[in-house]
Formats: structure tokens, sequence, C-alpha cells
């Protein structure tokens, strides 16, 4: 070839260097020196450190109970994705991770430990036990003891965030969402176990309304949906079907009626001239002085009612006045819904809160005695409710997740009705 | 070109955050999420405008204040609910290996939440803590009486039962119960501690009712008990030291093994406690937590109405002082069919001594014989044995005596007697702004009551008569002895107006003649100096309380009219029939 013939080359130009320069040897070195960095250094270590011949047959292979226990003890498969997948150490430096508990300790705090424990281990020669991890159900300090109490905002070697976390105002805007009610709601004296005639009136009486209250609802949105379509036969429907699917599609017209559409259709068709609308220059400047001419009678009233308007003083105050007072007037009322809203319960979620229902005996059921009480109610859903109302819970309704539907079918071989045939038929095969 | 301004950085929209960014934030699961909120307190919020705070979205998302989740951010406790998700993922694995020794390892150094902090940092005072103590009551009475439930730790039911054990005899031991009140849900009681009232409900016995999971979140409820238990868990601490008592109190009907624990059925464990809840928990000093004081004879005003208002408190801490001796020197028996933990509780509270049959339950201090037993308390409608020393009473008779801040007459509440109702205490105070009829008053009014009693009587009698009459002359003679009863009655309220003077009458000085209307018309302008004296921003409010009082007066008015010629008129007619009756005997004769 030509170039193995010339035996110099111009390196003058950069191109030239590169196109002639032979570094294979130092591409293979550097290569080498990558794949030793990924793999580590295979070509120093001996074979007889890589490989043995396995001449041997192995005495001890575990049961099955300790093979699983051996596969077990292994690293998951699917964390091999964290681990490193080459040798060449992680670039940077800094990399930004979560520390780990021991990190996350101070300074001080890590060296005294770090004294005592070394300090016992030296006395007593035994490893330290783990700390004790706080024990259910234990309680003997006094909390609200005024010795006690540090105060974080008094206290300078308290961190800053230590000291927001626990300010008095951060306090009160977590707490003002709180709501008004109290937590237990006294009881309607008809609710009494052996009530007077006259509470146990107003208790059904207060049910009744609330029922009657739904019924009106439900009825209204039955007259509204379902009641405002009539009934029809199945005859009927199918006919208004038929009409409905075949409107514009049959020839129901007679021919005379035809030839009239289509005339109308070629009128149709002929262009109309335009007419050319555009206003002469004329017209134009005319309307043009017009307007100028109201602009200018407009100031001049304008100019003309101010000069009066000061013989209208009165007047004006007056005006004022009026809407000031339906100014004050309507900021009260808003400042009465404000409140009133205040003591209603919020829409947290898209799920409405639901008032629970009363409790109640009928009549019939009262006993009049605690041996036969007729218990009604649950407290656990009353208290659950009770904090959806407070606005401490945001009202839910309990996610179901449908199974998906798996299709079923029966193999080919199973396909046959009758088993006996298809099991001699196995047998004959 | 300048950067423009994006929208929602600002106001409202960068305020709010949404419930998922809150979870990416903190980097939890729904459920850590959930948890941690309950425990710090830490509600969702509603915004000014939806629109705005959800960044523009649609819909209805649950939403969060920025600062909240913030707050959330710095708090230890998610550190251990991380812990949590490792120590679930190792334990999981373990017993899926089925590597018993690692699992046994695992579960006996489990991570646990201390929430002592959080309890401190919610409620500052341990009065705040007293004011939210509804909620954690009622949740901690309706826990200890469940099974072991999913969701719910195994060990909540039975940490429950010992700290609501521990609040009743805190509860017992400074007589701190005020109200009683029997529904159909469970029994209210409403106590005060410290000046705050909490209320609480207990459920009847055998409350829990399995529920579909769709109307209660179980998970949910148990975590606001998980942090109640600790909360009601340092009150009660702190209540025993108040009152002088050994923390944790120990009571020795209810040490056993957990061996034998296991074996015990349902019923017993109720009547252990009950048992508890009878016995005096040991003091660590004798002396008397004296929480009675007098109030200073001091009038800040000098005015008239001051005095009257000092004067209200006065007789309502002296009835307070008669309500916690209630029951002092009587002695309960309890029959079999009574339900027996509220009616422990409540004649124990005030100062009464129970017992029950000794050989059906644990814990009973005398027995049925004893003579000494003032009150049998009967829930059936007769008995074969009675001793006549004692009332044999209903249950209710406790429960109405204690609304009512005194020891009802038993008459009402005999054995086999149809009950009275059981009226509710929380109604109003201020009953007399409405009508009530004479019969409804009797029932919170002793005194009235007895009269009213007396009326009937009186009634009974005259029907009485009605049906006995024969002879003119007999009937006269009736009169007669009626008209004695009726001076008797007139000569006993005589006795009492009698009795009851020397307290309140005052005696006028002789040589100062006043003139009987001159205090009043002073009184009377000095009232309307001071109405005038009403800043101009609260006249309006007051003339409209004003206009109100007088209207409800004239209600009242109206009504007691009404009564009162109904009565006039229901009289008239029978002494009509009663003169008209004997001239028919006559005609017959």
């Amino acid at each position: 070839m030509a170039s193995t013939k010339r035996k110099r080359v111009s390196k003058k130009l950069k191109s030239a260097w590169r196109k002639h320069a032979n570094v294979a040897d130092v591409e293979d070195f550097l290569e080498e020196k990558r794949s030793e960095e990924r793999l580590g250094e295979l070509t120093t270590v001996p074979d007889e450190a890589l490989f043995r011949i396995d001449s041997q047959v192995s005495k001890d292979i575990p049961v099955l109970r300790n093979r699983k226990k051996l596969a077990a003890a292994k690293e998951l498969k699917c964390f091999s994705a964290l681990r490193p997948y080459t040798n060449v150490p992680d670039p940077v430096t800094k990399r930004n991770r979560v520390r780990t508990k021991e990190e996350r300790q101070s300074v001080f705090v890590r060296n005294k430990k770090s004294a005592k424990t070394s300090k016992l281990v030296k006395q007593t020669g035994k490893p330290l036990s783990k700390k004790k991890e706080p024990k259910r159900g234990e309680f003997n300090t006094n909390l609200w003891e005024e010795g006690n109490v540090n105060n974080p905002s008094t206290d300078e070697w308290v961190d800053s965030n230590t000291v927001k976390h626990n300010s008095n105002e951060v306090r009160k805007t977590r707490q003002s969402n709180k709501h008004k009610s109290p937590a237990i709601e006294l009881p309607h004296p008809g609710m009494s176990y052996n009530p007077s005639y006259e509470d146990h009136q107003d208790l059904l009486r207060q049910v009744a309304e609330k029922e009657e209250k739904l019924i009106k609802e439900e009825e209204h949105l039955h007259r509204v949906t379902r009641g405002m379509f009539s009934k029809v036969t199945e005859e009927q429907r199918d006919q208004n079907w038929l009409l409905d699917m075949s409107q514009g599609l049959a020839n129901t017209k007679s021919p005379q009626e035809e030839e009239e559409d289509e005339s109308d259709e070629q009128d149709g068709v002929t262009n109309r001239s335009v007419k050319n609308n555009k206003k002469t220059l004329k017209q134009r400047r005319k309307k043009k002085e017009h307007l100028e001419a109201e602009k200018l009678r407009r100031q001049l009233k304008l100019q003309k009612k101010k000069i009066t308007d000061i013989h209208n003083l009165k007047k004006i105050m007056n005006n004022i006045a009026t809407v000031e007072t339906k100014q004050t007037i309507r900021n009260k009322i808003t400042q009465k819904k404000k409140e009133e809203k205040k003591k209603k319960t919020k829409t947290l979620s898209a799920t409405k809160f639901e008032e629970p229902d009363l409790e109640f005996n009928l009549g019939r059921e009262i006993a009049g005695n605690l041996r036969d009480l007729k218990t009604e109610g649950n407290l656990l859903n009353d208290r659950f409710k009770s904090m959806q109302k407070r606005n401490i819970l945001a009202p839910t309704k309990r996610q179901t997740f449908k199974k998906p539907k798996v299709k079923k079918f029966t193999k080919a071989t199973h396909k046959e009705g009758d088993w006996k045939k298809s099991v001699a038929k196995c047998f004959k095969d | 070109m300048v950067n423009r301004k994006k929208k929602y950085t600002s106001g409202e929209g960068a305020q709010f955050m949404t419930r998922k960014s809150a979870l990416k934030k903190l980097q939890l699961s729904l459920n850590d999420f959930r948890k941690l909120c309950i425990l710090k307190g830490i509600y969702p919020r509603e915004p000014r405008n939806r629109k705005r705070a959800q960044k523009g979205k649609a819909g209805i998302r649950t939403l969060y204040h920025v600062k909240d989740i913030q707050f959330l951010l710095h708090e230890p406790i998610v550190w251990r609910l991380r812990d949590y998700k490792i120590f679930n993922k190792k334990v999981g694995r373990a017993r899926a290996v089925k590597d018993f020794e690692k699992l046994n390892k695992y579960l006996n150094n489990h991570p646990t939440l201390k929430l002592d902090h959080i309890v401190k940092e919610r409620y500052p005072t341990f009065i705040e803590a007293l004011k939210d103590l509804d909620d954690c009551l009622t949740l901690c009475f309706l826990f200890s009486t469940f099974p072991s439930l999913a969701h719910v730790p195994r060990d909540q039911s039975a940490l429950c039962r010992r700290l609501t054990l521990e609040f009743l005899h805190a509860v017992i031991e400074g007589k701190l119960l005020r109200k009683v009140f029997v529904s159909i849900k469970g029994y209210y009681f409403q106590a005060e501690i410290k000046g705050q009232t909490i209320t609480w409900i207990v459920p009847h016995h055998f409350s829990f009712t399995p529920m579909s999971k769709a109307e209660v979140d179980f998970k949910v409820m148990s975590t606001f008990v998980e942090f109640y238990t600790v909360m009601l868990g340092f009150v009660n601490f702190r209540l025993y030291h108040g009152l002088n008592l050994y923390y944790p109190p120990k009571f020795s009907c209810l040490q056993q093994n957990n061996e034998e624990k296991q074996l015990v059925d349902e019923d017993i464990f109720v009547a252990e406690r009950v048992a508890a809840l009878n016995l005096p928990v040991s003091k660590t000093s004798n002396e008397l937590v004296e929480d009675d004081f007098e109030i200073d004879k001091f009038n800040a005003d000098g005015s008239e109405a001051n005095e009257e208002q000092q004067e209200e408190i006065r007789k309502e801490l002296e009835k307070v002082k008669n309500l916690k001796n209630l029951f002092k020197g009587q002695k309960f028996y309890l029959n079999r069919e009574v339900p027996r933990e509220p009616l422990v509780f409540v004649i124990r509270c005030f100062g009464g001594e129970v017992s029950w049959d000794k050989t059906l339950f644990v814990g009973s201090t005398f027995d049925e014989d004893d003579e000494t037993i003032t009150h049998q308390i009967v829930d059936r409608p007769s008995m074969e044995k009675q001793f006549i020393s004692r009332y044999y009473i209903q249950p209710q008779w406790v429960f109405d005596s204690v609304n009512a801040r005194d020891l009802l007459p038993v008459q009402k509440y005999f054995m086999g007697e149809v009950l009275p109702p059981h009226l509710s205490p929380f109604i109003d105070p201020e009953k007399d702004q409405e009508y009530i009829p004479p019969e409804a008053r009797a029932l919170y009014n002793e005194n009235e009551l007895e009269e009213q009693f007396k009326n009937d009587e009186n009634k009974k009698n005259d029907d009485d008569e009605d049906d006995d009459e024969e002879d003119d002359n007999e009937e006269n003679e009736e009169q007669e002895g009626n008209d004695d009863q009726e001076d008797e009655e007139g000569e006993e309220d005589n006795e009492e107006n009698v009795s009851k003077k020397p307290k309140l009458s005052v005696s006028t000085g002789e040589v100062y003649k006043e003139i009987p209307w001159e205090k009043s018309r002073q009184e009377r302008q000095e009232f309307r100096l001071r109405e005038k004296m009403i800043k101009n921003k609260h006249r309006h409010l007051y003339k409209s309380m004003m206009e109100g009082k007088q209207k409800r007066a004239k209600e009242i008015w109206l009504l007691r009219k009404k009564r009162r010629l109904h009565d006039e008129k229901e009289k008239g007619q029978k002494e009509k029939k009663k003169s008209e009756k004997p001239k028919k005997k006559i005609v017959t004769n």
C-alpha cells in the first residue's frame, strides 16, 4: 500500500499528526489499565490462584432446608443494581446522601460516648449492653413540673430551629384550625334510659324532622331524574327507535315536492351580486365631525355640572353617607357569616361529611329500668364522626380495589366432554 | 428580558400543599404520615380560595399548610417511623426465610415510639391537658372494653384498662365527680378537676359490636388511642401526686401471673376490675388535701349585683361541699342483676361503702345479712327475703340523688315501683328564662316535690271521699277533716317560716323611719344611670338582650296564668260535681 511504502510523512498539521502518528501501543496500554481497574489485576495472578481442579467428591451436600437457608443468606439479586459495577472509585467525592444515625450524632456526644464505653469496657472486661428502649405504659416523671421546664426560647444553646419549633406563636397557628364545638356534645335529655315524656317526644320530633328532610330530598331527586321519563312498552320503544334511526333516510316525499326542492337548490347556487357598502369620503368626514361635536358637548356638560355641583354639596354628602352606611351593614353581615363559618365543618376532602343520626329509643322500647335497657348507637362510630366534624380528620371513603377479571379457559386436552374417552386416549398414547 | 414572576409562588398558592406533595417532602408512606399528623396534632386545612391554593387544579384535594409540614420535618419521631419500616422488613424477611433465631432477636428489641415530648409540646401546662381530656377518656374507656383486633396493638386494650381504672381511682379519692347521666348510648360522667369540667362517656357493658370496615378506620382510631394513653398516663401521675397517692397503684386482686391471665375469661376480667374499684388506694401521707377554700368577703365594686353574685358562688360551693359527702356513712349492697361498675364508682365517689355477693364476684367487703346496710340496690320487681332495716331501691335513685345534690326521698324508687323519669343534668342553668310546668320544676326541687306529693295525696283523698261519701252529714264531717288537714299544713308552713326567719331577718332601727319605696326608687335610678353608661358599641346588643328577656318573661307569665286559670276551672268543676253528687243520692234514697 501507498502509506506503508512512504517512509516519511509530513506531520506539520494537527490533522496530519493525528492521521499518521501510531498510538496503538499507548491505546493498548490504557485499555489494559482500565480493564484492570474495572476487574482487578488478572495478569499478575497465577492460574493456580484462580482455578482449581476439583478431583474429590464433596461429601456434605447440605440438606434442602440448610440449602434454602444458605440461599436466603445470599444477597438478593435486586440489590445488585445498588452495588458499584466497577472498581473505579466514585469521582464525586462529596455525594449527597442520607447520613447514618451515627454520623448524625454531634461530635461531642460521640466523643463522650466512646470515652465512657472504653472506660467501662476496660474496667469490667465485658462489652456494653445496648441502651434500653423506653417501655410502654411506664409513667414515672411529672411532665409538667415547674423545675423540669427547660424553655428553649431562653436557652441560648438551643438550635434556632428548635426554638421556632416550640415557640408559642407557631403553636397558636397550628391550633387556629381548632373547632369551636366541644369534644363531647351533651346528650339530648330524651336520650335518657328513662326519659320524661316531653323530652322523649322532643327527641322523636327532631329525628322525624331530619328523616322527613331526607325523604323530601330523595323524592325531589327521583322527580327530577327517573320520574321525568314516562314508561314505554317494548313495541313502542322499537317503533320509536326505527323512527329515530330512519330520520332523513327514507324517501317519503312525492316527486313534485322533490322537483321543487331541486329548483330551490338551483336558486341558491346562483351568485347574487355583492353590494359595495363602503362609505364615501364625505360620509366619513361628516361622521367624524359629528362625533367630535358630541364629545365637545359632553365635556361642556360635565364642566357645567361641576359648577352646579357646588350648590348640590348637601345632596352629595347625603349620597356618600348612604353608601357608607350600606357598606357598614354589608361588612357586618360578612363578619357574621365568617363567624358562622368557623363553627361549621370545613370541606377537607372530596368526600362530604355526613352528620350522624341521632340515637333514640322508640316509645315501646323504653323499658324504664337498667336491666332491660336497649342500648343504641355505637360509641366508636360516634367518636369517629365527631372528629370529622371538628376538622381533625378528613372524611374519607374506604378504598376498595377490585381484583382484575381473569379470563378462564379450558386446555385443549381437557376440552372433550367425556372424561373416560380423554383418559383412555392418554393411556393409548 | 426580565424574568416574569411565576404563578402561585406567593400568596395562597404558596401557603398550601397537597397531601401527596407533603408525603414526598417528608419521605413517608401514607400510613406513617397519617400517624405522624395525629400524634403531632396537625390537621388538614380549608383554604379561602381553593382554586388558588390547589395551584389551578380542579377538584377537592386534602390540603395542608406548608408551615405545618415544615414543622413536622424537624420531628425526631419521623426517624423512628423509618426505623419501624426497616424493622418490619427485617422481621418479614426473617419470618419468610424461617430464620427464627433472627426473628426472635429482632422482635425482642423492637423500636418503640416515645411520645412524652409530644405530650409536653402539645399541652405545655397541666390545665391544657385537662381541657383536652374529654376525647382521651372516652376513647380509652371504649378501647378498654375491646377484644384484640386487627390493626390494634395487642396490649393497647390492657393498657387502656389499667389507665382508666387508675383515673377512676383518682376521681374517687379526690371526690371530683359532679354529674351522672344514664343514656341509651352509655353513662355520661362529668367531673371537675382544677376548675375544668371534664365529660366522658363510659359504654354500657358488652359495648363491642363488630363493625364493617367501611364505617370506621380502626387504624386511625388506634393511633389516637396510642397518643391518648401516654397523655392519660402522665395526667394520672400528676393527679395521684396531687392527691398524695402512690403511683402506680397496686391492687392485690389484679395481680396474677401471666399464664393465669390467659386462662381467665372476659367476665372474670370485668369482675376483677370492679373489685379493684372497691379497694382504697395506698397513700403517701395521711395529710388531707384540702381543696375546700373560703371565698373572701371582699366586694370590689361595692355594688349590690356583685354581692348577689358572690352569694350565689358561695351557695354553689356549699352545695358542692355537701355533694362530696353525699353517701358518707351509707352502706350499699348491690344485687347481682345491677350493673356494678358505674354504681360502685359513683357510690365510692361520694363516700359510700359498697359490697355485693361474695360467692359470685370477688372483692366484696361485707355480707348481705349485715344489719348496718342502709340501702340494697335491686333491679327486679320483687324479692322473697327482705330485711326491714334497709331500703330496697332501684339504681336510678343513686344517679338522681347525685344530680339533685341531695339524698332524694326513697319512696318513688322502691323495688317494683314505676320510676320517675331520669332527667338530664346537663340542661341550661338559665332555667328562669323558660316556662317549666310545676310538675317538672318539682323534680329539680325537693321541697316542691314534697309539696306536690302532699297535694297529690290530698287530691287522692278527695277522690276517695267522693266515692265513699254517702250522707250529707258525713260529707260535712269529712270536709271539716279536710279543712283541719289544710290548717295543719298551714301551721307546718308557718313553723317552717318561723324557723327560717331568724336567719334572714333584718331588724330595722327604730329612730330613723325609712320611706318604704325610697330605696327601690334609688336603686331604679342608679340602674338607669348605669344603663346610660353602656358603651355605644354594646348598646344595641344590650337593648336586644333586654327585649328578649322581657319577651321571655312575658311568655312565662302568660303560660302561668293559663295554667292557673285552667287549674281553677278544674277545681270549680270538681266542686260542682261534689255538690251535685249528694243531690242525686238523695233522690235515689
